[in-house]
């Protein structure tokens, strides 16, 4: 049974290369019905799967596909026509064999598909024309399917006479058998061939070499790459015996690529995930380390260790990333039959080109990007393409032009869209948007061509005055946005009015690991994918104005409208704004806008991690991420944030006036005073306390800086005062008074030095640091006391 | 030497027929939030860990206090205290983040302060009081103990969004 299924599973896997490259051949075949390579490639196609699956007992399979190959096998030796009605029935028969390997796939059997009514019709396309003796037809067709092969191999004649004798069934099972025989001879002669190196075969041998470095992941679509595209009509004889010996070339080449399970790429890809965050972890680890153990002999070998890791990392990235990549050809490979579907329906002449499809993407974004990808080209047929009558008026040749062109650019694959219909008609797209409410009035003015353009993208929106099977049901086209949007990709159009239309989509080649920028604001981190990022501008305050209630800032000629990411994401004001700020100016194809943030942090690698059922689907939150020290750090997911700068109130930088206020709590007694004591020294806390536990105050002490702001920011007490030592371990007292300032809350909280240091530039520093009074070791008991007292305004009732 | 053997098999034997009875007990977790002690069942949890880092999380219930990084997977923190509507409170020696899961959903839990693993017999547990009893409702049931009562959570419910 196991071995059934192993067998099985080679039969799908083949069978489905197979049917993927006939969709393609056939619509080929209908522009150049005499090409005899391409008819019997076909042919062979439909032979293979009736072989195949009479062999594995899928007999419905086996039945449609014996009469295909019938007629296949007449239009083979010219005997029929392929007229495109006949194409009609070949096609409906692979949709319907397609169906059956589909159930196959899912069911293990063949049933439950009716193909009686295709049969039926395969028959009379076979028998329509003319009326040929059986065995005639089958002698001949067994010349002719020899004959390509013959160019490479040496005929064999031998068994040919006895044909005569058979009856149909013999003769179709001996032409089977010696079929059959005469590949296995093939193989082994071009085994033998590959290694001398005949000039005939340099070609295919050296297309073999190539695949012997196919990653594993590419191994579905080995054949694929091999093929041209319609356009490319004009093969040269060469070529095209390599593509016939391609089946037979793959075959010899099973050793060198492995068939893997997509979930364990997955799985390797996640581990890859966890590494590169530890190797980041590492980084940071080893700039502290070096920083406290400078000059160090260890450190350089820990350096050393560090950079191979880290480079090890990458590669080791790059590489499973390769592993899962695929070429998009295999998403291309369905649209020309499609595009001949539809101008049949549509009655329209429209010829698709296909540029680039060997370029790489990966697996699962390949898998996201087939289905917009249908709607941008059925709605380039419909709505682009004008029918033949018009483009003739216009000056236009007939055909009309569809390009598909995939190209790298940077870290991203760009698919291009091309169509040379009529073009966007931006007024148009405004009156129709007026009409159905998605846009208003002041909108429309003030709206960009671009912007015009994205309109086609608006739920709810369809340009076509028909409603046609093809498209303009007023879905499709915002599906095509949010599924690349959920890639992280873009789409730009550009369209000239007669002329055509341009779409862009731009997609990052990976899903998982991204370069982000990271932001500061207050006290919280967040990571903005750098794909989005177009420039970063330092602003001051005044640089700021508003508009309408909005804040909107002059970068260069253009006006940008600006938001807080505080305001988008609630976040406390616990910290004084500074005087300046930062921008980030966000692009997300032809919109812009400045995100202010607090501090730039800086560019990171980062791993995208899903934050679970519980919370999906946050506004402005694409995920999270694990960064160098351990915590999470949330990424801002930039499409919705665009959307969310609408509806935000504005408050921009304009900071609001500190709410110390709050603090002022009544004070009933004397324990309702609390003072910090921050000294590094036991002993210099001890005195401190003895000369302030008279009052009767609450006393709080710290060990250094350090310490002192992490209680300050538990806010378990609200303090009312500090002493703080100047020299200090981990954060002296200066720095510990320019942090708290930093708090609006603290603003006013008064910090009284106490220390040894005597000299004019002390006092000085310590006043700039935002110290309000300057005690100096040795001091009195009575003066620290009375100091104190006058700084908390100590009411002199609760003096005992 | 067999007689040996022998004893050691029939310890062995009484002992897994003294299991049989454990299918009638039920063994939680019990932990305080506010006053009331609660539990979980002890299978449910997946570890208990001490307060540490988490990031805050915009747009979401105040009582979904942020995500932290649990061995590389980011999980969901959600404060009890806030969730069963009592004022939020500091975090001190005794909080500890319970990590409950449920089939795929995991979630951290901030509690008072833990009390006991508790082991109760099916036969002291009575269903919820009819104020609270439904689908709506946490609580799975009331487990009597000789000298109080602790409210059993159900985790599924805990481990449901409800906003």
């Amino acid at each position: 049974m196991d071995e059934f299924q192993e067998i099985l599973q080679d039969f799908l896997v083949e069978s489905f290369e197979l049917i993927e490259q006939l969709d393609q051949d056939l619509v080929e075949l209908e522009t150049r019905p005499d090409d005899l390579e391409l008819l019997n490639r076909i042919f062979r196609v439909a032979h293979t799967v009736k072989g195949a699956s009479s062999f594995l007992n899928f007999d419905v399979l086996t039945h449609l596909t014996h009469h295909m190959e019938d007629v296949l096998n007449k239009a083979r030796h010219g005997d029929l026509v392929l007229n495109p009605a006949i194409m009609d029935v070949i096609l409906e028969s692979i949709d319907l064999m397609k169906a059956l390997l589909h159930t196959i796939r899912d069911t293990s059997a063949d049933a439950g598909i009716d193909v009686s009514a295709c049969v039926a019709r395969l028959d009379k396309c076979a028998k329509g024309d003319t009326d040929i003796e059986v065995p005639e037809t089958t002698v001949s067709a067994q010349n002719k399917t020899q004959e390509p092969q013959e160019e490479e191999v040496a005929t064999d004649d031998s068994d040919e006479p006895d044909y005569d004798s058979m009856d149909a069934d013999e003769l179709e099972a001996e032409i089977e058998r010696l079929l059959k025989q005469r590949q296995e001879e093939d193989k082994i002669k071009r085994e033998q061939k590959a290694t001398n190196g005949t000039a005939d075969e340099a070609e295919s041998n050296a297309d073999s070499d190539a695949e012997e470095y196919v990653p594993v992941a590419k191994t579905p679509v080995v054949v694929t790459p091999a093929r041209k595209p319609a356009s490319f009509g004009e093969d040269s004889d060469s070529s095209d015996d390599a593509r016939a010996a391609s089946p037979a070339k793959k075959q010899s080449n099973v050793e060198q690529t492995i068939r893997v399970d997509v979930k364990r790429l997955d799985h390797l890809m996640n581990l890859i995930g966890e590494l590169v965050l530890a190797k980041n972890r590492l980084i940071k680890i080893n700039d502290d380390v070096e920083e406290r153990y400078e000059g160090e002999s260890f450190l350089e070998e820990l350096n050393q260790v560090v950079s191979i890791v880290s480079i090890v990392t990458t590669d080791l990235q790059i590489a499973v990333m390769k592993t899962r990549m695929l070429p998009i050809g295999k998403v291309f490979n369905k649209f020309p039959r499609m595009i001949r579907d539809l101008s049949r329906e549509l009655n329209k002449k429209i010829e698709l080109e296909i540029f680039g499809e060997d370029t790489e993407l990966d697996k699962s974004i390949v898998e996201e990007i087939g289905d917009p990808l249908v709607h941008i080209i059925r709605n380039s047929c419909d709505h682009g393409i004008e029918i033949p009558q018009i483009r003739l008026e216009q000056g236009k040749s007939e055909t009309g032009t569809i390009k598909l062109k995939a190209y790298n650019e940077g870290n991203q694959i760009v698919i291009q869209i091309d169509d040379d219909g009529k073009g966007l008609d931006v007024d148009m797209l405004k009156r129709k948007s007026l009409e159905k409410g998605v846009i208003t009035e002041k909108e429309a003015d003030t709206m960009s061509d671009k912007e015009a353009f994205a309109l086609i993208f608006k739920p709810g929106f369809s340009t076509a005055a028909n409603v046609t099977n093809v498209s303009g049901r007023g879905v499709g086209m915002d599906v095509v946005k949010t599924n690349i949007e959920k890639v992280n990709g873009i789409i730009d159009i550009d369209s000239e009015l007669g002329v055509g239309t341009s779409m862009k989509l731009k997609i990052p080649l990976t899903l998982a690991i991204i370069q982000a920028l990271l932001v500061g604001v207050q006290e919280e981190h967040y990571a903005i994918p750098l794909a989005s990022v177009l420039e970063t501008v330092r602003i001051s305050k005044d640089e700021v104005y508003t508009v309408e209630g909005r804040s909107v800032m002059r970068l260069r000629e253009d006006v940008l409208s600006l938001v807080h990411i505080g305001d988008i994401f609630e976040v406390e004001r616990v910290l004084d704004s500074s005087e300046y700020a930062y921008v980030v100016v966000l692009g997300l194809g032809a919109s812009k806008l400045g995100l202010i943030v607090d501090t730039l942090v800086g560019q990171e690698e980062i791993v995208i991690k899903s934050l679970g059922e519980f919370l999906k689907g946050i506004e402005g939150i694409a995920g999270a991420t694990i960064r160098g020290d351990g915590g999470v750090t949330l990424i801002v997911d930039v499409v919705a944030i665009m959307d969310m700068a609408k509806h935000v109130k504005t408050s921009a930088i304009v900071d609001s006036t500190s709410d110390a206020a709050m603090l002022t709590r009544e004070k009933t007694k004397a324990s309702d005073y609390t003072i910090m004591i921050v000294d590094d020294s036991k002993t210099d806390r001890t005195i401190m306390r003895k000369a302030l536990e008279p009052l009767g105050v609450t006393l709080v002490e710290a060990g250094d800086g350090q310490e002192a702001l992490s209680i300050l920011k538990q806010g378990d007490h609200s303090f009312d005062a500090m002493l703080v030592d100047i020299e200090m371990p981990r954060m002296d007292g200066y720095t510990l008074a320019t942090e708290i300032k930093k708090y609006n809350r603290y603003k006013n909280l008064p910090l009284i030095a106490v220390t040894s240091r005597t000299g004019k530039s002390d006092r000085m520093r310590g006043v700039e640091s935002g110290m309000v009074e300057y005690i100096t070791k040795p001091y009195s008991g009575d003066y620290l006391m009375s100091v104190v007292q006058r700084n908390i305004n100590f009411r002199s009732e609760f003096l005992k | 030497m067999s007689d040996k053997l022998k004893q050691i098999i029939k310890k062995q034997s009484q002992k897994e027929s003294g299991q049989e009875n454990v299918d009638d007990v039920v063994q939680l977790v019990g932990f305080i939030i506010g006053d009331e002690e609660y539990a979980v069942p002890i299978l449910s949890i997946q570890e208990i860990i001490k307060p540490f880092p988490w990031t805050r999380v915009p747009q979401v219930p105040k009582y979904v206090i942020g995500v932290f990084n649990m061995r590389g997977a980011v999980i969901p923190l959600i404060d009890l205290r806030m969730k069963f509507g009592l004022s939020p409170k500091k975090h001190n020696e005794e909080t500890r983040f319970i990590v409950m899961r449920d089939g795929d959903d995991v979630a951290g839990f901030v509690i008072d302060r833990l009390t006991m693993a508790i082991r109760i017999k099916k036969s002291n547990i009575g269903p919820a009081p009819d104020t609270a009893s439904g689908d709506d409702t946490m609580i799975d049931g009331v487990g009597k103990r000789e000298d109080r009562i602790i409210t059993i959570l159900k985790v599924k419910k805990l481990l449901l969004r409800d906003f």
